[in-house]
């Protein structure tokens, strides 16, 4: 069984002349432990079939199995609880808390998953260890450099132990190097039996990843 | 999610955000403040207007003697008014629910101590006096006037403590005698009232001399005294048949006597019409509060709507986090009601410094009750309840998506 099934999934933004086919009907599936990459031009659709995987948009049709779950349709309480859960999500712009410090901010998915405060402090520090700010925990983002503040943010995606971690444009708001090192720990998640969906418009990531994505104005062209 | 967390997301917001937090709060505070100052002044007017009341007994019904004005007599000149002993014994024999019928003469006389004038005066009284005005004996030696001393017309007579230090400063007053109109009196006892109260509201109990009423009546004849009787304390039984015993002395006064040359004043009914015009007061201040705490209100909405949006990507990231939309709620409503909460208890504060203010620099009475106090508090923090719910239920149902793309 695949981790992730798109059956038919498509968005539609807006309704008769001015409809936007932001994504049409699409069947896709991803297995654990890939690294996938989205390509396609800037509005290709990217973006929406990322959202419809971390379940921040509704798909106007298809289902879409996680874990052979269908998740099209569940109620908004169920929803947060899968994206809690179940997916990890990180932003082109790092979507960091600003006046909470990097600890906090790794600790935030688990209080919405009602991890123990010890517990959570105790996994908050050792996932930024791993990402190389282990010395770090009580300071600010503001304190933090681009690459380091996406460290925070991969250390806050994994802290529920997710089955998927989401990515748009991770190394959008990057230097190459700096992005570098982000596919870097990326590869090293997936070596670890991690699945990463990852959004990109940079062809030289191509090369990087085991499956290839390509959408072309809402339709899927390679896969 | 946990109480704590709330703490502190609220207090890092807050603090974020300090002068724009602190004007959202001002309304809140101001009203607040002026509705625990104005409570309080009007809580110490309450409490002293009472106090000046019951000082005079809420279970008595008054008479005093009031000589009639020309116009009502026909430009005729009275020399005897009032109540008369007559009337003091029909409400003694005939009326009921009448505990006590207490006389009190005065002798428009002056008082001789040491052969010296003073301006101390002299009442005639019966001797249930001293326990209807709630005085007691202040010297253990001495004695109150009694009943026998009427009998017997004995000329003697008991004075208030500050009486005896006006007629006879710091010497012993037991044994001496004062002097009045041709009579000698002496003095067999020293009274005092603790609660400083003023006969039919008028003399201070303490600074009067005391002669028994009957005594004093048999002494002295119509050229020293023009009533029986200047002021008559009709005690009652049962306080709730007052209101009807009242009526039926006005009834057989209004009958028996020809001149209006006496006025009844009803100590419960004034009681009771002062806590009438209590009530319209904290209506009108109940009022003033509300609108206060309404002004107050929007202003909080008006901050807590700004800072929704404001902080709408930071709500769309929590959602896209895993957080459920009643942990947004949450939030955002815990936020509100500090921010009235704080603004409540910075508001009694306030309220406490104008009360003390207003005590010492218009010198008028305030009492801030705890009532008072936990009522603005609960205004506030409904007010935060109400006025915060909108923008929170805002802030959760905002889409995910449309939030994040902020
Ligand atoms: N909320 C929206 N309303 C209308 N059209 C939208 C909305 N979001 C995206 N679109 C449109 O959908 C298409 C795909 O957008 P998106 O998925 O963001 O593209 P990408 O991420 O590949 O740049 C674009 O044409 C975009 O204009
Ligand atoms: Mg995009």
């Amino acid at each position: 069984m695949s981790l992730i099934q798109l059956q038919g999934i498509s968005r539609v933004y807006g309704s008769g002349p001015a409809a936007v086919h932001a994504l049409r009907p699409t069947d896709l599936s991803v297995e654990e432990g890939t690294f996938v990459a989205i390509f396609g031009a800037s509005g290709s659709g990217k973006s929406t079939m990322l959202n419809m995987l971390g379940l921040l948009d509704e798909p106007t049709s298809g289902n879409y199995l996680l874990e052979g779950r269908n998740v099209a349709k569940l109620s908004d309480a169920d929803r947060s609880d899968i994206r809690c859960r179940k997916i990890g999500i990180i932003f082109q712009s790092f979507n960091l808390f600003s006046h909470f410090s990097i600890l906090e901010n790794v600790c935030m998915p688990m209080r919405f998953a009602g991890v123990p405060r010890h517990e959570m402090h105790e996994r908050a520090a050792e996932l930024l260890d791993r990402v190389g700010l282990g010395s770090r925990l009580a300071h600010s983002p503001s304190q933090l450099s681009g690459g380091q503040c996406q460290r925070v943010a991969i250390a806050r995606a994994l802290a529920n132990r997710p089955a998927v971690l989401l990515a748009d444009e991770p190394t959008g708001n990057l230097d190459e190097k700096t992005g570098d090192e982000i596919i870097g720990i990326f590869h090293e998640l997936v070596a670890e039996g991690h699945t990463v969906v990852m959004v990109t418009h940079n062809a030289e990531y191509e090369k990087e990843v085991q499956r290839i994505i390509e959408l072309h104005d809402g339709n899927v062209v390679r896969q | 999610m946990s109480f704590f967390y709330n703490i502190e997301s609220t207090w890092l917001s807050l603090k974020h955000h300090a002068f724009r937090s602190l004007l959202a709060m001002l309304g809140v505070v101001l009203g607040v403040a002026a509705v625990v100052g104005m409570l309080a002044v009007s809580e110490g007017a309450r409490v002293e207007s009472i106090e000046r009341i019951q000082r005079q007994g809420v279970d008595n019904i008054i008479l005093h003697s009031e000589e009639p004005q020309a116009n009502q007599t026909g430009g005729e000149t009275i020399y005897f008014y009032g109540i008369t002993r007559e009337d003091i014994d029909h409400f003694r024999t005939v009326f009921d629910n009448v505990k006590k019928v207490v006389p009190i003469v005065e002798l428009r006389k002056t008082i001789y101590a040491n052969g010296k004038p003073t301006d101390v005066i002299l009442m005639g009284a019966a001797p249930e006096f001293l326990a209807l005005s709630r005085s007691k004996n202040a010297d253990p030696r001495g004695r109150w006037i009694s009943e026998s001393d009427g009998a017997l017309a004995s000329q003697v007579c008991s004075v208030g403590v500050d009486a005896a230090r006006q007629l006879f400063g710091l010497e012993d007053p037991l044994g001496k005698t004062v002097s009045v109109y041709g009579a000698t009196f002496e003095v067999v006892g020293l009274i005092e009232n603790p609660l400083k109260s003023k006969l039919a509201g008028k003399y201070d109990i303490n600074n009067l001399v005391y002669v028994n009423y009957e005594t004093l009546l048999s002494i002295f004849n119509r050229d020293a005294l023009n009533v029986e009787a200047d002021y008559v304390y009709v005690q009652v039984e049962n306080l709730a048949y007052l209101k009807n015993t009242a009526d039926r002395v006005r009834t057989y006064l209004n009958e028996t006597h020809e001149l209006p040359d006496y006025t009844i004043s009803v100590p419960y009914e004034l009681l009771l019409a002062e806590q009438a015009t209590q009530r319209i007061f904290s209506v009108v201040m109940g009022s003033i509060a509300a609108i206060s705490l309404l002004v107050g209100g929007i202003g909080i909405m008006n901050i807590m709507l700004a800072n929704i949006y404001e902080r709408t990507k930071e709500i769309g990231t929590l959602r896209a986090l895993g957080a459920q939309r009643r942990t947004i709620l949450t939030q955002f409503l815990f936020e509100a009601v500090t921010l009235t909460g704080l603004g409540g208890i910075l508001g009694v504060l306030i309220g406490f410094l104008i009360a003390v203010l207003i005590k010492y620099t218009a010198g008028m009475p305030t009492i801030v009750t705890p009532g008072s106090v936990i009522v603005a508090l609960a205004v506030s923090i409904l007010t935060g309840i109400i006025f915060g719910t909108n923008p929170a239920w805002k802030a959760a149902n905002l889409s995910p998506i449309e939030a994040l793309r902020r």
